[in-house]
């Protein structure tokens, strides 16, 4: 497999977040990843200390220019993620432009990171940048609920809600959209959280559009994790790559490799704090070297229920 | 296994060398890797073009600081290579100090980056850090001839002289010296390069011992970079895993990987031939 994947996301010297998260398992299922690091931090925010350095709009540029002055500027897929910066979001616009000429199959994979739980966690001027630039550009995106209702202006309370969303979401641009988690009810009951999926596929043969909706409840665990949003969009690209028809499977695997991944987590987050004592951020790592087997060939743990196949 | 290693090395956008060489083989070997960006490079400086930022000293320091402030600075492994600034790397000094400070059982692997075919391709005044400070706290060195010549000031012309250049530098430091390359004839013919390596241990009555081992390795016919920071990487994996066996973990490695000379030289001196075929044979010096 000879797949090339540019991920324009942070660097930590410590632990799993943005390309620290998804570069080792994208390298573990055979693609070529060249990243681009917007930010080198000793570690992720949620510490209580962190330091580094930010990459400036100008800084991304001078990158890219290398790249494109050796005329190595071609790429099959690109992923992003966290931003904190909107001239800098700009700049990742142009490039994604620039290498879709260069490449008109490239695939855009696009986690839009602005908040959750009903609060945003960047700039809000971000939004409009997220909204009119950004998404519309975007092949595969994976919101959450909070960041689905901000794009379209929408809110979810049903599951027909959701549905409508991501049609919305369609509209705008990306033919594949994962509600990565919901507060919708899950039918299995309050250790479950709700996630829906749904990619438009064109029938090359009679130029039929079809939806396949999905939808999946995911065990919770009762920790704060970080990085998994980049692990998810990440996976989601290796996935939808393998199996570009069929988001039911793709998101099995990636929601399965998240819970391998998890789960070996938290198992080790509790050993390490000790009986009764809530594990540290440094200790809530994700173990991801440790997932290698889980990230190549993945058990499936959760089942994904095909909603409906409309055709027009 | 729970081994984290603290690698301070370049980053490339694109490609595989500093600390993309280095990181991905050791974390599929299950090491824990923390890295420290020195650069941010589009590409390596082989390609007609190259384009990014360095990371300064004090933000080096910066970048220690936050993982000191939040407890988390013990390492089992640190892994440097390729570096141009004398004021960052003595500030690599300074941090190895002080994690080994913190874990007295820390191993430093250093590759000692000067330059190769006789002619230095970093500044000058790197080669006085290295050899006075870089070097005396470095557990495992990766030096190829010309570094090992310049470190101890002795020229290697027979086995015989690269037995003492590596008795020379375990004297300044490091118990596991590996010669990566070398100009010595193979007894394998031309299409072979000599490589050499040395371990000292103290046995457990006390008395010390040193084992010696020269490799014949398959010359590739071709210009790679970073093949030295794999090399260097898997160096720390094998001992790792056979910490008083040398010969096995210099055999493994060779075998593993492709064996070429830096492209940091210049153009005129690109002209190292190396042919790979599979490794033959090494054998064990018994001195």
């Amino acid at each position: 497999m000879e797949c090339r994947v540019l991920s324009i996301q942070s660097h930590v010297v410590r632990g799993y977040v943005g390309n620290k998260s998804a570069t080792f398992p994208l390298q573990v299922l055979g693609f070529e990843v060249d990243s681009i690091n917007s930010v080198q931090f000793s570690n992720h925010t949620g510490y209580a200390h962190w330091k580094g350095q930010v990459l400036t709009a100008e800084e991304l540029n001078v990158l890219y220019e290398g790249i494109k002055l050796n005329n190595v500027n071609h790429y099959d897929y690109i992923l992003t993620g966290y931003s904190r910066d909107i001239s800098f979001l700009e700049t990742v616009v142009d490039i994604i432009k620039e290498l879709k000429k260069a490449n008109p199959s490239l695939v855009y994979v696009c986690d839009p990171v602005m908040g959750d739980q009903g609060a945003m966690y960047v700039p809000e001027n971000l939004l409009p940048v997220y909204k009119n630039k950004v998404v519309p550009l975007a092949d595969i995106l994976t919101p959450n609920q909070f960041e689905a209702e901000l794009l379209t202006g929408r809110k979810i309370n049903t599951e027909e809600d959701a549905i409508e969303v991501m049609d919305l979401l369609h509209k705008m641009g990306p033919e594949t959209v994962v509600l990565t988690s919901t507060d919708l009810p899950s039918k299995q009951g309050d250790q479950f959280l709700v996630a829906l999926g749904s990619q438009k596929i064109s029938k090359v043969s009679d130029g039929t559009n079809t939806d396949q909706k999905i939808c999946m409840d995911i065990p919770k665990v009762d920790a704060v994790f970080v990085g998994t949003g980049d692990l998810f969009a990440a996976m989601m690209l290796a996935w939808t790559h393998h199996h570009p028809k069929d988001l039911k499977t793709a998101c099995e695997k990636t929601v399965s490799v998240m819970h391998h991944v998890i789960k070996r987590t938290i198992t080790y987050a509790n050993e390490m704090a000790g009986p009764g004592k809530r594990p540290t951020p440094a200790q809530l790592e994700l173990r991801m070297v440790q997932s290698k087997a889980d990230i190549e060939n993945p058990a499936i743990v959760v089942e994904a229920k095909v909603l409906q196949k409309s055709s027009q | 296994m729970e081994c984290r290693v603290l690698s301070i090395q370049s980053h490339v956008v694109r490609g595989y060398v500093g600390n993309k060489s280095a990181s991905f083989p050791l974390q599929l070997l299950g090491f824990e890797v923390d890295s420290i960006n020195s650069v941010q490079f589009s590409n390596h400086t082989g390609y007609s073009h190259w384009k990014g930022q360095v990371l300064t000293a004090d933000e080096l320091h910066v970048l220690y600081e936050g993982i000191k402030l939040n407890n988390v600075h013990h390492y089992d492994y640190v892994l440097t290579g390729y570096t141009r600034d004398t004021s960052f790397l003595e500030m690599v000094v300074d941090i190895v100090q002080e994690l080994k400070r913190a874990n007295p059982n820390l191993v430093y692997v250093c590759d000692p980056v000067l330059g190769d075919h006789g002619s230095m391709y970093v500044p000058q005044n790197l080669y006085p850090v290295y050899k006075n400070k870089v070097v005396p706290v470095a557990d495992i060195i990766t030096p190829n001839q010309f570094e090992a010549e310049l470190l101890t000031g002795k020229n290697i012309s027979t086995e015989k002289d690269a037995v003492e250049v590596m008795d020379l530098l375990h004297a300044m430091g490091p118990d596991t010296v590996v010669i990566t390359s070398s100009d010595l004839p193979s007894r394998l013919g031309d299409r072979f390069l000599v490589s050499l390596g040395s371990q000292r241990h103290v046995r457990p009555d006390g008395s010390r011992t040193t084992q010696r081992v020269r490799l014949e390795v398959p010359k590739v016919d071709a210009v790679f970079v970073g093949t030295g920071d794999l090399f260097a990487a898997m160096l720390l994996a094998w001992t790792h895993h056979y910490p008083t066996d040398l010969k096995v973990h210099t055999h493994k490695q060779t075998q593993k990987k492709l064996f070429g000379a830096q492209s940091k030289v210049p153009e005129s001196l690109r002209n190292r031939s190396r042919l790979f075929k599979d490794l033959q044979r090494f054998d064990e010096l018994v001195l």
